[in-house]
């Protein structure tokens, strides 16, 4: 159990200097800026979407007569 | 944006180019100067060198005028060299509270959400999500720059706040989405309204227990500018591709850009539409009806209120839009549901009137510029959330501590600014640079000053009426196109607030500021008032580069106010290429 506790202590010593590493010499910000983004912006770009514009005008109908709007009492 | 290669990313880490930068040098016999060069100037630093100084330094930190923060940056990219050394206290306090503890936090939100799963989808599916939402560290690491103590802290809970709000957003809007559920509305679907915006929050309180309310752009476009500017430029571009000019406003354009590169979630059977942002350049609820398809109700925020007619104009819309919801979801209207969030929302606006009389009245306030400006507009916009009650109590303990103890949050100040107009979104950040470089202390902005006004909850009518003036209230309705006498009230806020100069923002696609812009150059030369044109493009940071706009204030220090930069690493450096 002890030598448990103690490798438990140890890992979590190591991890934490690790992170301050990565905080302190910003691996993290420096990761996303070359590795993710770059990626990320070739799969965005890749991406299949809808032609939005496509989307004819006034294909809605009137959600609500104007009658019933006025007819209607709140509060 | 730079394309990734594999050889361009080991160079960067393992040193390939500086290698064979040195075998070259070593040929040319360069190599041997550098190293002359470089043997004095250690000889120097060996010379100069002072050890108590140094362990003073390591312990407590640099004092402001030896910092040199601009060092720090590698070249155009805004990442770090390494993070700033803050001393051993606050250095550490950032590690953990603030660096670990937002990490740490973001996870944890993220599986508190209504379904943790769709986070990776809408990281997969939006690039507002993919290429915004990691990078968030570096949007907390650029606000909080040079700060110290409890103004670190202060400011820092600000922050937490905004993401862990953001990510309540946008988890709901995934685990409603149909775009992530093969065209499924599930029951968060049906349950979800979504509104403009700049659509406060407070309309929906009747329905706040059964329905939740989520604002489209927000996350998308408003949040993802301060983040990371380059998302934006997408959706402007996109939207001038099917033909809209380039002069008109660019939020206008970039939340209607969403639409074409259809970028948006559909989470919602409704869509709730204001004017703002401004109908009169893109008619924005107009193109939002055309794209979304579904019913939408439209309630514009009139631009000239002070008309009682208009007042009573704007109490009806708002009592049509609540029949609205009451027809679409079979959900009928709660005036208790609304009176127990807008009473809670009150709390909100009685601290908020604390905050300002400490800054008005005292070096003691807590909370840097872009912090106070930024939480300050997106709770209010967003309406009451528990969220929002944690944080003001942390921010109390902290700001009654800096009153009680007499503790200078910004030491070196030399101004006293107030910022005025529409604001950069894509430099929020320039008042922290600001102060670091120049001593210009940002105590408030026209952003904070709006939706100054408490909720009436003893009749209906007094709820409706205040509900409405709240409404007219709105971000950059009232002091941006509300008319002189509202954008004028910049007179009574300067005196207010004790300041001696203004960052007057000039947003250059904004008509209704730049219709008024001579009047303030008259105000300005008969009032005596020192006052930056700062001119800008809201999110788009290619007509007005934040390096322009640095060197826009270093000329009017240099030149006008003839005074010595704080810290003179920070006068000139690139980041075109940064977050
Ligand atoms: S007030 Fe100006 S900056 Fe704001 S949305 Fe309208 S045009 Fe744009």
């Amino acid at each position: 159990m002890k030598k448990f506790v103690i490798n438990l202590l140890k890992i979590l010593g190591i991890t934490y200097v690790i992170l301050f590493i990565v905080f302190f010499f910003d691996l993290d910000g420096k990761l996303l800026y070359y590795l993710w983004e770059p990626n990320a912006v070739m799969h965005y770009d890749r991406m299949k979407r809808k032609d939005n514009t496509l989307t004819p005008y006034g294909k809605k109908d009137n959600v609500m007569p104007d009658s019933e709007v006025k007819a209607k009492k709140i509060g | 944006m730079k394309k990734f290669s594999i050889t361009g990313f080991l160079d960067q880490f393992v040193g390939v180019q500086a290698g064979k930068k040195i075998a070259k040098d070593v040929k040319t016999g360069e190599l041997h100067e550098k190293r002359e060069a470089l043997h004095e100037e250690i000889e120097e630093k060996k010379a100069g060198f002072d050890i108590k100084k140094a362990a003073k330094d390591f312990w407590y930190g640099k004092p402001h005028g030896e910092r040199r923060l601009g060092d720090l940056y590698i070249g155009n990219t805004g990442l770090y060299k390494h993070r700033e050394w803050r001393g051993v206290k606050d250095t550490m306090y950032y590690f953990n509270c603030i660096w670990l503890y937002n990490y740490l936090n973001m996870g944890l939100d993220i599986f508190k959400g209504d379904e943790p799963l769709a986070f990776f989808k809408g990281v997969w599916r939006y690039r507002w999500m993919g290429q915004t939402y990691l990078s968030v560290m570096h949007w907390f690491d650029r606000g909080l720059e040079g700060l110290r103590g409890e103004a670190l802290k202060a400011s820092a809970w600000h922050y937490r706040a905004m993401v862990s709000e953001t990510i309540r957003q946008f988890m709901r809007m995934f685990a409603a989405d149909t775009k992530l559920h093969l065209d499924e509305k599930n029951e968060y679907w049906h349950k979800t309204i979504a509104h403009d915006e700049t659509v406060s929050g407070n309309i929906f309180y009747p329905w706040r227990d059964v329905l939740d309310d989520v604002p489209l752009q927000m996350i998308p476009y408003f949040v993802s500018c301060h983040v990371n500017n380059k998302t934006v430029l997408n959706y402007i571009d996109a939207m001038q591709s099917i033909g809209l000019p380039a002069d008109p406003c660019p939020m206008c354009q970039a939340e209607s850009g969403i639409f074409v590169l259809d970028d948006y979630p559909d989470y919602s059977p409704v869509m709730v539409t204001s004017n703002e942002a401004c109908d009169g350049s893109v008619a924005t609820s107009i193109i939002t009806d055309w794209f979304l398809d579904r019913p939408l109700f439209a309630m514009p925020q009139p631009m000239r209120f002070d008309d009682p007619l208009v007042q009573k104009h704007c109490q009806e819309e708002i009592e049509q839009c609540w029949k609205f919801i009451e027809k679409e979801y079979g959900i009928p209207f709660d005036f208790e549901q609304y009176k127990k969030y807008a009473e809670s929302f009150n709390k909100l606006t009685e601290f908020e009137h604390e905050k300002w009389d400490v800054a008005a009245n005292t070096p003691y306030y807590p909370i840097n510029s872009v912090a106070q400006a930024l939480y300050r507009i997106y709770y209010s916009q967003d309406g009451d959330r528990e969220i929002w009650h944690k944080t003001d109590a942390h921010v109390k303990k902290i700001m009654d501590k800096c009153v009680e103890k007499k503790i200078e949050t910004f030491p070196m100040t030399r101004h006293r600014a107030i910022a005025w107009s529409c604001a950069p979104l894509y430099y929020s950040n320039w008042c922290t640079w600001a102060y670091n470089c120049w001593g210009i202390n940002t105590i408030i902005n026209m952003d904070s000053l709006m939706f100054d006004q408490m909720l009436r909850t003893d009749t209906y009518e007094h709820a409706l009426e205040d509900l409405a003036t709240f409404n007219e209230l709105a971000p950059m309705r009232s002091m941006a196109v509300g008319g002189h006498e509202h954008i004028f009230q910049l007179w009574k806020y300067m005196e207010q607030f004790n300041c001696d100069f203004v960052i007057m923002y000039d947003q250059l696609q904004c008509k209704g500021m730049q219709g008024i812009k001579g009047m303030f150059e008259d105000e300005f030369r008969k009032r005596n008032i020192h006052a930056i044109w700062v001119p800008h493009a809201l999110p788009d940071k290619r007509t007005v580069s934040r390096k322009e706009i640095r060197s826009i204030i270093n000329d009017y220090m240099i030149t006008v106010m003839r005074e010595e930069p704080l810290d003179p690493s920070l006068l000139d450096f690139d980041d075109d290429e940064s977050w």
